[in-house]
């Protein structure tokens, strides 16, 4: 388990806002990160994640608050900072018709110290791709190469923007590899995604963030724990099981749920679907692809913003 | 970070030569262009050839011998007096002027008899202009031929005289045009793939480097301008070798309105990009705008000949100013405007895209 109390801190966000338009796209975050913590903006896509993460790369100027990354604000001395830092867009953002090698080589010279090609294209499994123009690689070998890009500069910092979206289970994989690894370096990485199962495996610290505001944040287990005692039973949503029927069920203590699902959380699993099947049956329905699991992230996120995160 | 700079402009080189469109637009497309207009102008001889004539003399004689000329085919010929048809030819109304002396008619006739110095005409060509002068000699020479066949020694003998004028061939003309056409192409082009990097979201990526902007233009710049290099060499180097064109002019010069023709219109490349978001509003953008500059900036015939609102638009576009500065640098010809103004025109261009984009070009 990360803690900010005795590392120094990397990132540091107060207050944080920026709008386009009428849309408060950040609208008040504060966090911050220790050195040497896997960090994790976790949320649905439009929760104002990519516009923080792009205010503390230097690339948009934020409307307020306050920001420090790496003791440098990057408003004013975004120059100093960029030497510092790695950074892969949501979209891997590759000049088509150089290889693997000439874009490497060419973010290479834009950095003081850097990492030798070569090393960079064994570690990301590109050794056999280099000399491949990049249009032509696959999703997962470009995103490697974005993220090796990232690391061109062997920076303290890594911003990784929703760094497995679109891949296939195996390509995910991979870069989870990626992730661990540089945890195991040392590095500091700030990552984005809305896989819940990502930010399990992979973060020290979430925030959950929707709306542009961080609703919650700390550990896997103090999220889970701080919100539920209890374990989750889930079946599919049935309008004669209305929420306040399921909420006076034996041992529930809470109800949540969207469109699709409802989940209820209990302290006795027994005594609440004794209750649950019948109730159904006094109703003449069914309760449809009943389970019960152990509280996840997935639950908070849930209870929290009341929708499910997926895609 | 001069490393960055030049890494980034071998970049760019590498991706525009790896482009086959791009190749195509801006080296093979001109080559096309010359090659088939020149070989379909080059035969020259198909033509019909205006000869200023200023008959001196007035007599019988002199009269034949125009209708003796007047009978050749492709000839036409401008009456004139002899300052008339030597002013026509300077500003290439005429490809020739032919002047019979005073007296011609009586020299002749005391050649005739046998005695005396045969009479003489005057014959006036460019020797600039060889085709033509070929042609003017090789028709002449058949004219006074058959005059001749009654006597010997010869009645009437050719007096060959030189008169540079303003007047260039077809392909001395169109080259320098190409040439332009070429470069205005290679700038408003700089708008595809910058819009295109813009959409990759490689511009942003680029932005969370060191890398500067200025780096990042100063390199697109650049490319564009090793671009430019090669398809003067190319255009000039084929109409050199290929149609014989004449490089009278200051290559010096010529290399001046090259670099400026290209980074005025590169400067309007950048405008395009500055008001386009996608890739394929790009290439619209790009073709709206280079298919007027091309048709309407008297590239490809004089403006003279246009009719007046044409006109009045020719003169408002740079394409015309680079395609008279780069003729008036390289094969001479009939001046559109002072070279002068053709710089300042085009400075004043560049100074108001260049303005125009740093105002509205977004990178993200």
């Amino acid at each position: 388990m990360a803690a900010t109390s005795g590392v120094s801190t990397a990132i540091r966000v107060a207050d944080l806002r920026k709008s386009y338009g009428d849309v408060r796209a950040v609208d008040g975050v504060s966090f911050d990160v220790g050195s040497g913590e896997v960090f994790g903006l976790l949320g649905p896509n439009g929760a104002g994640k990519t516009t923080t993460v792009e205010m503390l790369e230097g690339l948009r100027k934020p409307d307020g608050g306050s920001l420090e990354v790496l003791g440098i604000d990057p408003v004013r001395d975004a120059d100093a900072l960029k030497q510092r830092i790695g950074v892969a867009l949501q979209t891997a953002a590759l000049y088509p018709r150089l290889t693997v090698v000439e874009i490497i080589d060419l973010f290479r010279s834009f950095y003081k110290t850097t990492l030798p090609t070569q090393q960079l294209v064994e570690s990301f499994g590109l050794d056999e791709r280099k000399g491949a123009q990049s249009r032509e690689l696959s999703g997962g070998q470009r995103q490697r190469l974005a993220v090796a890009l990232a690391l061109v500069n062997d920076p303290e910092l890594v911003f990784l923007d929703e760094p497995t979206t679109g891949l296939d289970p195996a390509a995910r994989r991979a870069l989870w590899d990626v992730v661990r690894d540089l945890r195991d370096k040392g590095k500091t990485v700030l990552l984005t995604t809305h896989y819940m199962d990502e930010a399990e495996v992979l973060c020290d610290r979430i925030a959950i963030m929707d709306h542009g505001r961080i609703l919650e944040f700390g550990t896997v287990e103090e999220l889970i724990t701080k919100h539920f005692h209890e374990r989750a039973v889930h079946l599919d949503h049935n309008d004669a099981l209305g929420a306040e029927d399921l909420g006076s069920l034996p041992a529930v203590h809470s109800v949540a749920g969207d469109a699709d699902e409802v989940v209820l959380y209990t302290s006795d699993v027994p005594a609440t679907i004794a209750g649950l099947l019948a109730l159904a049956e006094a109703r003449g329905t069914e309760a449809a692809n009943l389970g019960i699991r152990r509280a996840s992230l997935e639950d908070v996120f849930l209870a929290l913003t009341g929708r499910a995160l997926r895609d | 970070m001069i490393r960055g700079l030049v890494a980034l402009t071998t970049a760019n080189v590498r991706t525009f030569s790896r482009d086959r469109a791009a190749l195509f637009w801006t080296i093979a497309f001109p080559l096309i262009f010359i090659l088939m207009f020149g070989f379909i102008f080059q035969g020259g001889g198909t033509g019909s050839l205006a000869i200023g004539w200023a008959d001196d003399d007035g007599s019988e004689a002199s009269t034949g011998l125009r209708a003796a000329f007047a009978a050749v085919p492709s000839v036409e010929l401008e009456d004139g007096t002899k300052t008339d048809v030597l002013d026509a030819m300077k500003a290439g109304e005429v490809s020739a002027a032919i002047i019979v002396p005073a007296g011609y008619g009586a020299a002749a006739a005391v050649a005739t008899g046998g005695t005396g110095a045969p009479a003489t005409i005057e014959v006036y060509t460019d020797p600039a202009q060889q085709t033509t002068q070929g042609r003017v000699y090789a028709i002449v020479g058949s004219v006074v031929g058959v005059v001749n066949l009654g006597g010997r020694p010869p009645i009437v003998v050719p007096d060959p005289q030189t008169l540079a004028t303003e007047d260039i061939d077809f392909i001395s003309y169109f080259v320098p045009s190409v040439l332009a056409m070429a470069l205005m192409q290679l700038g408003v082009f700089a708008a595809i793939p910058l819009v295109a990097d813009r959409e990759k979201l490689i511009l942003k990526r680029l932005a969370a480097t060191p890398l500067r902007r200025s780096q990042l233009v100063g390199s697109n710049v650049i490319m564009r301008l090793i671009i430019a290099a090669a398809q003067t060499v190319i255009i000039i180097g084929v109409g050199v070798l290929v149609f014989s064109v004449e490089i009278i002019g200051s290559l010096a010069l010529a290399a001046l309105f090259v670099v400026l023709g290209a980074m005025t219109f590169i400067a309007l490349g950048y405008v395009i990009a500055s008001f386009t978001v996608t890739e394929d509003a790009a290439n619209g953008a790009t073709s709206v705008i280079q298919f007027p500059l091309m048709f309407l900036s008297g590239i490809f015939f004089p403006i003279q000949f246009m009719p007046d609102f044409l006109q009045a638009i020719a003169r408002a576009m740079p394409l015309t100013y680079l395609a008279d500065a780069l003729r008036q640098t390289m094969v001479g010809g009939v001046a559109f405007a002072p070279l002068w103004f053709d710089f300042a025109f085009l400075a004043v261009c560049l100074a108001i895209f260049f303005g125009i984009s740093s105002r509205f070009f977004r990178w993200q």
